[in-house]
């Protein structure tokens, strides 16, 4: 339980960045200063955004608990999972969608292939999104129970109302400058915990002694790569196949969420290098989230549930007032990763689906309020939907899960869309359909297909080759668009080339 | 074939290899670009905004991470 010192920080915390937040909401007078902070952010703020996006309170929790029970290679998905693919859109992908001034990545694909294509990545990402929010709230749920002895629909309600109130009226720019604290006071946090239990274990030799001694089962707990053969969730195959060529660039380069915040920064440079900055941050996150995990199974084996692992840690070896910290380094965590993904689903459903199927031509302010409201709304069915978490194995896996179903198949009509002219409107829409459809049934079939527990690597990368080869079969069949409609769209094709591109409908 | 029973053969430390040679390639790759796409969007040019450093930088640390572990 958290002491009075403790409180007092969390409080502390709670308070500031409410103030924080509210304060860049006198910054928002048009819906492109709510959806794109008016295009004014600087790299180092947008690339410490992007880590506090991506790192939540489940990592802290997840990562951990997977680290308890497979060891390093639940690491990968911060370092494999991030570098290539955030190199990759740094220096590709990202200069092309900032200079066609997009909102969205459907906004993109809609340009590329058709508005259905468009559509139908839009609503996935919204649908993707809020079930997402659901299992966010669901590990603070798990977090603070122990620690605080709060019931989870508590923690669930006031982790809502604090976030709800700064990122509905402050927009990008409140949730970008109160991840940029965010992601300090997580990472001071998180650091407390390891430094503590890095002492507490005896060091680095200590933690592998003590671990080694558990028998043969743990003999791969300091290894990154995992053999193919293995039991874990992690053969190196499926690191390579799914989590590095697949999973992570759909990612760092088809999440709105991430993307949309290079796409705020004031320049070109610098959204490549808000990429770059948050690429070299990212190389710490596994430190912070999978380390508690390996010093928890050397300092209390034997858990059953290894979700456990981090809160057993923080309430035993953490003393009053470091608690604090690292609750506060946890809050932040969470609520970098919430508001983000209101900000993102508020502009994909405002942009993509409102504005271009329900109401054409409103005003500015029109849409400023649909945004807002729409991040009540999803709040509310994030809330709502919360306890749904609890059916899965891990609240980490569970959420690679769900992701596995369609990055696979929005990644291939990216690829293809970006690096191939011959890719036609059909073709990418058949491949995100016919990808997402493999998927489904891949996973529906998972018992008798696959060898591994969960095989979420090998469907995203399975999905992807369908979207692939779904995406070039229609494409050869139908035909192909004009070079100019693809100027400024397509690598190697320049804006300026004579008859480009400027809007959605051409 | 859905679980790549055909690369079973391939040892964790010949997998360490090819994940290292992904590194070195995409560091090679890196260098490949041309100055101008480097500097684009900034107005007076000094040696900390070549963002080929910036990604050399980082691909060193992963390099060196993945060699030891």
């Amino acid at each position: 339980m958290l002491s009075g010192i403790d409180y007092f920080i969390v409080i502390a915390y709670l308070v500031g960045i409410m103030v924080l937040g509210l304060y860049f909401a006198r910054f928002v007078r048009s819906a492109d200063d709510f959806f794109l902070s008016g295009r004014t952010l600087p790299f180092w703020a947008v690339g410490m955004s992007i880590v506090a996006t991506d790192i939540s309170a489940m990592d802290f929790v997840g990562v951990s608990g997977q680290s308890y029970r497979f060891g390093m290679a639940a690491g990968n998905f911060d370092w494999l999972g991030s570098m290539p693919a955030m190199l990759l859109a740094a220096f590709i992908f990202v200069p092309y969608f900032w200079k066609a001034g997009l909102y969205t990545i459907p906004e993109y694909l809609g340009r590329r292939y058709n508005d259905y294509v468009r559509g139908a990545a839009s609503l996935t990402w919204v649908i993707f999104f809020a079930l997402d929010l659901g299992t966010l709230f669901w590990a603070t749920a798990v977090m603070f129970e122990p620690l605080m002895g709060w019931p989870p629909w508590f923690s669930i309600i006031a982790t809502a109302i604090v976030v709800g109130i700064y990122t509905s009226i402050g927009g990008l720019t409140a949730d970008v400058m109160t991840d940029v604290v965010q992601m300090i006071i997580m990472f001071v946090g998180g650091a407390a915990v390891v430094v503590v239990g890095y002492f507490h274990v005896g060091g680095l030799g200590g933690l592998a002694d003590k671990v080694s001694v558990m028998g043969d089962a743990y003999q791969n707990h300091f290894k990154l790569i995992q053999p193919a053969d293995t039991q874990t969730p992690y053969p190196w195959t499926g690191i390579l196949f799914g989590l590095t060529l697949v999973m992570s660039n759909a990612y760092m380069i088809g999440n709105q969420a991430i993307v949309q915040r290079c796409l705020a920064t004031k320049s070109v440079w610098h959204a490549k290098a808000s990429m770059l900055c948050g690429a070299f941050f990212k190389m710490f996150i596994p430190v912070l989230v999978m380390f508690p995990g390996l010093i928890a199974l050397a300092t209390y084996p034997g858990m059953e549930n290894g979700d456990q692992a981090f809160p057993t840690l923080v309430k035993n070896l953490m003393p009053p007032g470091l608690r604090g910290l690292l609750f506060a380094g946890f809050m932040a965590a969470l609520m970098s990763t919430i508001d983000s993904i209101l900000n993102s689903t508020a502009t994909l459903w405002t942009k993509d689906i409102y504005q271009k199927w329900l109401k054409k031509n409103a005003s500015d302010r029109h849409y400023l309020v649909v945004g807002q409201m729409a991040t009540v709304v999803l709040l509310i069915f994030g809330a709502i939907t919360a306890p749904l978490s609890q059916y899965f194995e891990g609240v980490y896996v569970a959420i690679q899960t769900f992701l596995s179903f369609f990055q696979g198949p929005v990644f291939s009509i990216l690829l293809l869309g970006m690096f191939w002219r011959r890719a036609t409107q059909w073709g990418g829409l058949a491949g995100l359909v016919g990808g997402i459809g493999t998927s489904a049934l891949l996973y529906g079939f998972r018992d008798s297909l696959f060898t591994i527990q969960n095989p979420f690597l090998y469907v995203s990368w399975w999905s992807f080759l369908a979207g692939v080869l779904l995406n070039v079969a229609v494409s050869l069949a139908t035909r192909p668009h004009p070079h100019g409609r693809l100027a400024g769209l397509v690598f190697g094709l320049p804006k300026d080339a004579k008859g480009s591109c400027e809007v959605a409908a051409c | 074939m859905l679980n790549f029973d055909w690369l079973r053969g391939v040892s964790p430390a010949v997998a360490k290899g090819v994940f290292l040679t992904l590194f070195i390639v995409s560091g090679l790759l890196v260098l490949m670009i041309p100055k101008k796409s480097i500097y684009e969007g900034v107005e007076d040019p000094r040696w900390w905004h070549n963002l080929k450093l910036w990604a050399f930088g980082v691909l060193a640390i992963i390099f060196t991470i993945y060699v030891i572990f």
